[in-house]
């Protein structure tokens, strides 16, 4: 019997599914740092909310990166659903944890699904993934970094508007 | 045709020569492209089964299926669908796409 599957599509199915879960995860992302700009922009930390609509637009970048290779690998990438955006924060020191918070989740996610390819044998996957594994280090060393100079920084008196300036330096 | 893999009430085969599948659904066979195949897979995994046994959140226990950029509507019962979830998953095994589900805690 040909093998007409596989000459059609190149990674397993299991591993669209996971792939598709994670275009999820990246679109939601991009949108969780849009609604962190828009607070930013309503609370005065204009350097900030560049920040985030640069974060969003990457995260946009990444989905599309993943959307990609399931085209490219014949699969059936799946266009994502995205709900329920927080837009409210106490602080810009809240906004910080939470983008901290939130990046941890994806390098979870990116691990298991390297692990689960790795299981299935699944090569290409694991290969394709490597670039996000790297890039999820960077992301998290960012926010660490920002939270360390918010830390270092205070946020009483003029703190607040110093810690929005210093942002700019992880602004590329 | 080769046959792929028969449930109770569906059969997907391989046509080698035109290099694509067909599903027998028992009143219609519909042919389909691996893509039209994965689409298929993913409403069949999108439907929530768990809905049917819940006489509020689906009523009637019927959902409906549009296949092949809606060339095809079908209107499955809950026994129905479970079988066709079946073979869907059977299916992707058997064409080497899925790899069998890992038994956890062992
Ligand atoms: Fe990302
Ligand atoms: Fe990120």
């Amino acid at each position: 019997m040909k093998d007409i599957a596989r000459q059609s599509m190149s990674i397993k199915v299991e591993s669209m599914d996971l792939l598709n879960g994670q275009i999820k995860m990246e679109a939601h992302a991009s949108a969780t740092y849009l609604a962190m700009a828009s607070w930013c922009e309503q609370n005065g930390f204009f350097t900030s909310a560049k920040f985030f609509f640069k974060q969003a637009e990457e995260e946009r970048e990444h989905m599309m990166k993943i959307f990609n290779f399931l085209v490219d690998t014949g699969g059936n990438p799946i266009s994502p659903e995205v709900t329920g955006i927080n837009h409210d924060y106490s602080s810009i020191v809240d906004v910080f944890e939470s983008t901290l918070e939130h990046e941890v989740k994806v390098t979870k996610s990116i691990h298991n699904i390297v692990k689960k390819a790795r299981e299935a044998g699944d090569i290409a996957t694991e290969r394709f993934l490597d670039w996000f594994v790297m890039e999820q280090i960077e992301e998290e060393n960012t926010i660490r970094d920002i939270l360390d100079m918010i830390e270092v920084t205070g946020t009483e008196g003029v703190g607040l508007q110093m810690i929005d300036n210093q942002v700019a330096n992880w602004i590329e | 045709m080769n046959v792929i893999f028969q449930s109770t009430y569906y059969t997907l085969y391989q046509a080698n020569k035109e290099r694509c599948f067909y599903l027998d659904f028992g009143q219609k066979t519909v042919r389909m492209s691996l893509c039209q195949l994965l689409s298929l897979r993913h409403k069949v995994m999108s439907i929530a089964i768990e809905d049917h046994f819940d006489s509020e959140l689906n009523t009637h226990g019927f959902e409906i299926l549009m296949l092949c950029n809606k060339e095809h509507l079908f209107i499955l019962n809950t026994l129905e669908l479970l079988d066709l979830k079946n073979l869907v998953e059977n299916g992707f095994m058997a064409i080497g796409l899925s790899t069998k589900p890992m038994v956890v805690g062992q």
